[in-house]
């Protein structure tokens, strides 16, 4: 569980808080998708949870943040990271090997994993991601594309009770994408809880089961995806653009036309459209 | 150096022989060229450095090597030339002797240029960074931090290249005109464009450090080491031919 208490954040050489007074709950299991314009303070979130705030970025650090019952301001990164893995926006700037399998046993040679249990993990991690024949590649041969899935099959690997992403389909092309989410709502259903800013609100909305939108440093909007939509009038004047088939049932709500709640998923688009025609 | 100290994947004797090995004949066949002063013996060592790039099927990025160190080669055989001016003269001008003496000695330089550089540098191609770093991590029990720091400055290589070619491609759509022959005019324009490279590099650096730091860097120890490298026959008989080489080279001195 993670946990935010008056949580406020200003990096050093920062005028104004990135996060400002922050209270919330993530709980074990959840799938919290977070938005926000850009500068709103959604990767200074994720810092905050893996604990690169206020470990390596100082500032002002008010309030507390808890993971799974650990003090991030006690805990040292390297003990948070046994709960919480991180895959960061630039994907360049996280590869820290050359070859793809010699990524993956990075952290698993670190973090002192049995021996006999390495290959297991990094086999496994590569065929839930798909990329069990980029294993030998030279990292640097690969997509953009290629390089994010290994970054999210290294921190698989690793198994981590919470996997915080900012950004993970930045490079991806849609299919990519899809299947990428479609494997972090896999391990969303096998208990792991799962944090990931992203910009493409549509796909958050199809698989995250959380969304919070966070803007200008401040917590606008947190609750299930359907409580959050329900806010799009809101969300519209951030500068956030809800999903069209949203902006479709508010629409359709104001001409009287559906009186259904707007549709988080395709079942409940084609029963909005069914009433709508009547 | 793009794709020059890149590794290139196989499975060739040299690819399979141990890190150390490759890193130690490497060093005995530099310090085989800078004890020597025969000609025969240099070149002899040259052929041997690509005859290891055919065997390690990196015949291209030894050639490319060798082509990136000839505008090196051609600008020190002048400078010998020019300062050199010991030895009979075959032509003199503006007071300046170009003698036989300056010739020969700017020749056996640039011969022990390329034999020095050549092996380090196939060696890097055929060699998996992780595995030259878990060498010297578990068998000479260099601090890993010290092994991450070389292997992670050498993975950096091409992830700078490739940000300095996103830069210069940007000036380029912006109208700036890098096709210059001039190198002062050619210099004046790659500082301004040196500067993002810069800013870049350190942010990618922080994230790197970052990014480690969250997968338990702080926590390896030596004994987590997954694979770990072991000497075989090959490797002694590498070695051995080491040895014969500065031998060779010192008795062909005599």
């Amino acid at each position: 569980m993670i946990e935010f208490k008056d949580f406020s954040f200003r990096y050093a050489s920062g005028k104004a808080n990135a996060l400002q007074n922050v209270n919330l709950t993530i709980d074990d299991g959840d799938f919290v998708g977070i938005i926000g314009n850009s500068g709103a303070g959604k990767t200074t979130f994720t810092y905050a949870v893996n604990g690169i705030v206020p470990h390596h970025y100082k500032g002002d650090f008010y309030g507390a943040v808890t993971v799974n019952g650990l003090d991030t301001v006690d805990s040292k990164p390297e003990q948070l990271a046994v709960h919480v893995g991180s895959v960061f926006q630039d994907v360049d700037a996280q590869m820290v090997a050359s070859m793809v399998e010699d990524e993956l046993l990075f952290g698993l040679e670190n973090f002192g994993i049995p021996h006999d249990q390495i290959e297991q993990r990094v086999t496994e991690a590569l065929e839930e991601i798909g990329i069990s024949d980029l294993r030998m590649r030279d990292l640097d041969s690969l997509s953009g594309g290629q390089k994010q899935k290994v970054a999210v099959a290294a921190i698989l690997a690793l198994r981590p009770d919470i996997i915080v992403l900012d950004e993970p389909t930045g490079e991806l092309d849609p299919q990519s994408s899809e299947q990428i989410y479609s494997l972090l709502q896999e391990l969303n259903r096998r208990g792991t809880t799962i944090v990931a800013v992203e910009q493409k609100i549509g796909l958050l909305c199809r698989y995250a089961t959380k969304l919070l939108l966070i803007d200008k440093g401040c917590v606008m909007l947190y609750g299930t995806v359907r409580e959050v939509l329900q806010q799009s009038s809101r969300m519209e004047e951030i500068g956030i653009h809800v999903p069209r088939i949203v902006s479709l049932h508010k629409e359709l709500t104001r001409m009287g036309l559906v009186r259904c709640p707007a549709p988080v998923n395709m079942d409940e688009a084609e029963a909005m459209a069914k009433e709508a025609l009547g | 150096m793009r794709g020059v100290l890149d590794y290139v994947p196989g499975n060739t004797i040299l690819h399979r022989l141990d890190p150390r090995t490759k890193l130690l004949i490497s060093l005995m066949i530099c310090i085989a060229a800078f004890i020597s002063d025969s000609e025969i013996f240099l070149l002899g060592l040259l052929a041997l450095n690509l005859l290891f790039a055919f065997i390690g099927g990196v015949t291209a990025q030894a050639l490319r090597m060798l082509k990136g160190l000839s505008k090196a080669c051609v600008f020190m055989f002048i400078l010998q030339v020019l300062f050199i001016q010991q030895g009979e003269p075959y032509f003199s001008f503006i007071g300046i002797h170009i003698t036989d003496y300056g010739v020969r000695t700017a020749y056996m330089v640039i011969l022990r240029l390329l034999d020095a550089t050549l092996p380090l540098s196939l060696m890097l191609t055929v060699t998996r960074l992780t595995d030259l770093s878990n060498a010297l991590v578990v068998h000479w029990h260099l601090p890993y931090q010290y092994a991450f720091t070389v292997t992670t400055a050498l993975h950096f290589i091409p992830v700078f290249f490739n940000d300095m070619q996103a830069i210069t491609e940007a000036q380029i759509a912006r109208g700036v005109s890098l096709d210059t022959r001039n190198p002062i005019k050619k210099i004046k324009l790659m500082i301004p464009m040196s500067v993002p490279l810069l800013v870049s590099s350190v942010k990618k650096t922080e994230q790197e450090a970052i990014a480690v730091e969250l997968r338990g860097f702080n926590l390896r120890t030596r004994a987590s080491t997954y694979k770990v490298p072991h000497m075989h026959a090959a490797d002694a008989a590498a070695l051995l031919l080491g040895a014969v080489l500065i031998a060779a080279a010192v008795l062909l001195n005599r």
